[in-house]
């Protein structure tokens, strides 16, 4: 086909001779040849030659005012819109003409027209456009699709000349409380308003009342899907329950879009219904039921969209205490054709999903993925296995089991990895798990990676006392500091001044001296010398006992103070769960991070107020079946008790030491640049960040 | 919404593109391919979504393509965007057979029209592909003769405007005939030592729509749900039909179909789209028996060769036959002169897959076919032992049967202005979802 030349780069004479060849009008031939040239004009500016094609102008304006073709006409527009951006003054001439197609009486032309003015920046074409809007928009007699564009413009005038375009947001309003407007016009109008409450300053208390919802809700089964997603979606946060009836009423009469084809359709349903959930006294057991099958099914979906329901099924389950979602946790098994992002986020999910009393499943399938082909898979699964010994205390003989078994595969990366989580075990149970320790040090020279060499010594020094040879394996390491990376020399710095500390003997002593000696002089890194200097100075004054403030025990305190144990979060501050909620289905829900957190244009949302509101969001009561009576109001609970998540006490928070332990992620780039006494002030965003995307997949 | 939409070559460099709004700069995209290198640089993986510099990079891969969105809020609703641009493809693929780079070319001015269509200032609009087909039609130089013909400009179809968004009037075929589809496709996970893991089926239930006017379709199935809550009062004699009711769970529906209705009445009614679509799927998590059973002994003799010894078992009804069926099994890379002896279909070593592939066109219900394999492997290898955790995967195809025993009970066609005949067609068919595997040992 001849299309494959017109991808390809001309100059602007060669077009314009093309173009004048067979200028004979009425001609079929020329007017394919004319129609060919005019493909190359655009083709030429995809390709991003528009300078070139500039020169074009006046050609274009020619051929628009002779020839009816739409497709000319099309062709026209869109060289216009191209060039908005150079504001040639051809565009006055170029205005008569879209002025002339906006009148002519076709309505494709029509609707043509007013995209091009919205679209062209310049204030004459603004004006038009204002003009135009406010005159489609009150005659009934306009289609639909004309309508809705006219709407769209205001969306553009508003972010031209917000000012100026302001008084049209009255229009909206009428558009959006006629009743004699079209449902897909209504809908839009509800979509934009809503828009421009979110993205603009303007319309603070933009707010939906009850008989519009329900109108809306009506007029769902007459909208096109992608207009029904955007109405469910307008009408989180701008519709207010004021009791709890209303919000049963219209909990019922959203739940049906639930079972829509459209992923955007049930995902936006779905939110709105867990919306006005916050609004409502109860539960039935049916809707929670509903909803839960309703993610499951979406799981089918392509591996983008799956991908999303995985992300937002995490937000759900970091949410709450006890999930809205219950869903088996074999969904989330790890299937092997899944890309690798899907894999990874399957696996933070079963990590979540982890409890006493389907661990041993979760277990045998983590074994498997931890002896997969797959090294990044094989150590994300070690890396949930230890952080599942963490979280569940009273399984974690079961955990450990497991961690020792695979370690007996003998295979690098897999010992190493396992050393890298034990560390965080041991921690946490100091006096458990002696017996195992044994076993760890067999493997000292397999240790190879910064993390695993860090976690290793880090074990040594901690539990000396049961290792007879513990001075000869902490020397294996010692003896290396020059060549070691900063993370590690770190941790041996850290290590000899402690033994020495908590075992002063002279061969310790020299040890510490030895390092300190090296890390003072020899090391370039200011941050590793200081504190090298810090300790040493510490010491020496501890020794001396010049000051009678600094002795040996005060020292050593400073030096070995007892850690704070390890807890695990795994939950959200509920504020920032209650935000994210109301952004299921954006992009703040897969990278779980409040939208103002980035942007701060975008203005966090909250739950409104409202008398029905459930203020101190205590878990609901669920009434199993239907029936509304409230006769057998028993909790959730006891219903289903292998849904709830183990609510440990109090969330304890870690704020100093390291990263969290349940983080799957080793974030690389992100612990060189923290230094070991990372300050974890604001916890909430830590927790998101390591849940971030940004780099996940490391 | 979207800011706008491009279309990139395998590297990221862009084919073609259209924007819709001026707040992602233009120069975005040239950060684009670097952003892809740099994510699989990283970790050999490309997650579908990216940031860079506040712009969120939103895309799909599609054969040697990928279509991406920008957009610079953080609140963009993604599920939206991904929805769209999978609808995107499909209508494409309508109007261009294959979508890929060559066809993008190709086809730009068509596609252009298209982006204006669906997508008004970045939010999506129609995008059923018959109503599409009215504004703008095949090829490109088509339009030249109408143009000729009528001096004015086409008027635009007046459809758009009727609550029926998805269907144009005026459609006349000669014979009224309905195609239904039932396809079920089983997704099962089974553990080496054949327990399963996991089992569902995904079942839908596809259209071909050849009925004239606007006719008001009404479907009647076994399901416990649409059936048990009507009391089988319009149909009596059916509740003492012989088969059991059964009960689908996520039942989720082509826009055409009236929610509403079905939520309070359980009937599926609807005005169907002309041509094909996708009417419902559902899902069921019944606890099933392979339908396929395998087992594979696979005994590897380090350095010096792998014999496997494998058994393949149809567990359906005798009258049955499964067709088309192909189970891959893995061996190790390197694996070499390949000896085998069997007694059904055909064996074939993939060394490109690192697979055995066992090629069974018809295999009958009940029956049970097995054949024993050697591979030798170098002498010379790795200092690990070569592991194989592949899965064994299994395709199938059963004709005249569905897993979950749903049936189509009546398909009613009624059309109120022109009361015509019409017929309508059943099939059923079950066949091997995208993960139906079997984990070695």
């Amino acid at each position: 086909m001849s299309d494959q030349r017109i991808f390809s780069r001309y100059k602007a004479y060669e077009i314009r001779a093309e173009l004048q060849q067979g200028n004979v009008k009425k001609h079929r031939a020329s007017a394919a040849k004319r129609k060919n040239a005019l493909k190359k004009i655009i083709a030429n500016i995809t390709m991003g030659f528009s300078s070139e094609m500039l020169d074009l102008f006046p050609d274009v304006l020619e051929f628009w005012r002779i020839d009816d073709n739409m497709e000319v006409k099309r062709i026209c527009h869109q060289y216009l819109v191209a060039m908005a951006s150079t504001k040639s003054n051809h565009f006055e001439d170029a205005l008569r003409l879209v002025v002339g197609d906006l009148t002519s009486g076709s309505e494709r032309l029509q609707t043509l027209a007013l995209r091009t003015l919205a679209a062209v920046p310049l204030d004459p074409y603004a004006d038009e456009c204002h003009k135009a809007v406010r005159t489609i928009l009150q005659k009934s007699s306009n289609s639909e699709k004309l309508k809705k564009t006219a709407l769209y413009a205001i969306l553009k005038l508003l972010n031209y000349d917000t000012t100026r375009a302001s008084p049209l947001l009255e229009l909206l309003y009428d558009t959006l409380s006629n009743h004699r407007e079209g449902p897909a016009v209504r809908a839009n109008a509800l979509f934009i308003l809503n828009e421009i409450q979110e993205t603009t300053p303007m319309l603070q208390n933009f707010s939906v009342d009850f008989d519009t919802c329900a109108d809306m809700l009506e007029l769902l089964a007459k909208l096109n899907e992608w207009d029904s997603a955007r109405v469910l979606d307008s009408l989180t946060g701008s519709y207010v329950p004021h009791s709890h009836s209303d919000a049963h009423h219209f909990i019922e009469k959203s739940v049906s879009q639930l079972q829509h084809n459209n992923t955007s359709v049930v995902l936006n349903a779905f939110k709105f219904v867990l919306y006005l959930t916050k609004y409502v006294d109860y539960l039935t057991e049916r809707l929670l039921k509903q909803l839960s099958g309703s993610m499951v099914s979406l799981l089918n979906k392509p591996a983008e969209l799956q991908f999303l329901v995985l992300r937002n099924i995490i937000l759900l389950l970091l949410g709450k205490e006890k999930p809205v979602l219950t869903i088996d946790i074999s969904y989330f098994f790890v299937e092997f054709n899944d890309p690798i992002y899907i894999k990874d986020t399957k696996l933070e999910i079963l990590y979540l999903l982890a409890k006493e009393d389907n661990l041993s499943q979760i277990l045998q399938e983590l074994k498997e993925y931890a002896t997969d082909i797959d090294i990044q898979m094989s150590r994300k699964a070690i890396r949930a296995i230890g952080n599942l010994t963490v979280k569940l205390e009273q399984s974690a003989d079961e955990c450990i089991a497991l961690l020792i078994e695979l370690l007996d595969f003998e295979v690098e990366y897999i010992v190493q990895e396992i050393v890298s989580v034990f560390k965080n075990v041991l921690r946490r149970y100091p006096e458990r798990y002696e017996l195992c320790l044994e076993k760890l040090v067999r493997f000292t020279d397999w240790v190879q990676e910064p993390e695993s060499r860090g976690s290793m010594i880090w074990i040594i020094t901690q539990n000396y006392s049961h290792l007879p040879n513990y001075l000869e394996l902490f020397q294996l390491f010692a003896n290396n500091f020059l060549d070691e990376v900063l993370e590690v020399q770190f941790v041996i710095l850290g290590s000899a001044v402690r033994l020495f500390t908590r075992n002063p003997t002279p061969v310790t002593e020299k040890l510490c001296v030895d390092i300190l000696k090296n890390a003072t002089e020899r090391i370039d890194d200011p941050d590793l010398r200081d504190r090298a200097f810090v300790y040493w100075r510490l010491l020496s004054f501890a020794q001396n006992g010049q000051n009678g403030n600094i002795g040996m025990d005060a020292a050593r305190e400073i030096i070995d103070g007892t850690l704070p144990p390890i807890a695990l979060n795994t939950q959200l501050d509920p504020q920032i769960v209650e935000e994210l909620e109301l952004n299921i289905g954006t992009i703040a829900s897969i990278y779980l991070k409040p939208v103002n957190q980035v942007f701060r244009l975008n203005k966090p949302k909250s739950l409104p107020d409202s008398p029905a509101l459930n203020e101190n969001r205590e878990p609901l009561t669920i009434i199993a079946g239907d029936s509304r009576s409230r006769s057998s109001s028993f909790i959730a609970d006891s219903i289903q008790p292998e849904f709830r998540r183990q609510s440990s006490s109090p969330v304890k928070k870690m704020d100093d030491y390291d990263k969290p332990a349940e983080t799957i992620n080793p974030l690389k780039d992100r612990r060189k640049s923290s230094s070991p006494s990372l300050h974890l002030s604001r916890k909430p965003s830590m927790l998101a960040r390591k849940l971030s995307l940004r780099r996940p997949f490391a | 919404m979207a800011s706008s939409i491009y279309f990139c070559d395998t590297k990221g460099k862009t084919i073609l593109s259209r924007r819709y709004r001026d707040d992602v700069p233009a120069s975005a995209i040239e950060r684009f391919p670097a952003l892809l290198l740099e994510a699989e640089h990283e970790s050999s993986i490309i997650p579908p979504c990216l940031t860079h510099n506040d712009v969120q990079y939103l895309f799909v891969q599609h054969n040697d393509i990928y279509v991406l969105t920008m957009s610079r809020s953080l609140s963009v609703n993604v599920a939206q965007i991904f929805s769209f641009l999978y609808k995107l493809i499909a209508v494409l693929e309508e109007y261009v057979k294959t979508v890929e780079e060559e066809s993008i070319r190709d086809n730009f001015v068509i596609i252009y029209e298209l982006l204006d269509e669906m997508l008004d200032y970045g939010i999506p609009q129609i995008t059923e592909t018959k109503m599409l087909k009215q504004y703008i039609t095949q090829k490109s130089f088509k339009l030249i003769k109408s143009a000729k013909k009528s001096k004015n400009v086409v008027r635009p179809p007046s459809q758009l405007t009727k609550s029926v968004s998805w269907r144009p009037e005026g459609i006349v075929y000669k014979k009224n005939e309905a195609f239904l589809d039932v396809v079920e496709s089983i997704n099962m996970l089974i553990s080496a030592n054949g327990q399963v893991l996991r089992s569902e089926i995904l079942g839908k239930v596809r259209v071909k729509s050849h009925l004239s006017g606007m006719p008001d379709l009404k479907l009647g199935l076994n399901d416990k749900g649409i059936f048990s809550s009507d009391n089988s009062a319009d149909k009596p004699g059916e509740s003492t039909g012989k088969r059991a009711n059964i009960e689908l769970e996520d039942l989720k529906f082509h826009q055409c179909v009236r929610l509403s209705k079905f939520e309070n009445e359980k009937i599926i009614t609807f005005i169907p789209p002309d041509g094909d679509f996708e009417l419902m799927n559902y899902r069921l998590s019944l606890p099933i028996k392979p339908l396929i059973w395998c087992d594979a002994k696979i005994q590897v003799h380090s350095q010096s060769r792998i014999e496997i010894h494998c058994r393949a078992k149809a567990q359906i009804k005798k009258k049955s036959t499964a067709n088309s069926v192909e189970i891959l099994i893995p061996v190790p890379e390197d694996a070499d002169s390949p000896k085998f002896r069997y007694s059904h279909g055909s064996l074939k070593y993939v060394p490109e897959k690192n697979a055995i592939l066992w090629k069974i066109k018809s295999f009958t219900g009940g029956k049970e076919y097995s054949f024993a394999a050697q591979l030798g492997l170098p002498s010379m290898s790795d200092v690990d032992v070569p592991k194989v955790k592949r899965p064994i995967q299994v395709k199938f195809q059963i004709p005249y049967f569905t897993t979950s025993g749903i049936q189509v009970r009546y398909l009613k066609v009624h059309e109120p202005k022109l009361q015509y005949q019409s017929y309508p067609w059943v099939r059923y068919i079950t066949e091997s979802g995208d993960d139906y595997t079997i984990r070695t040992a």
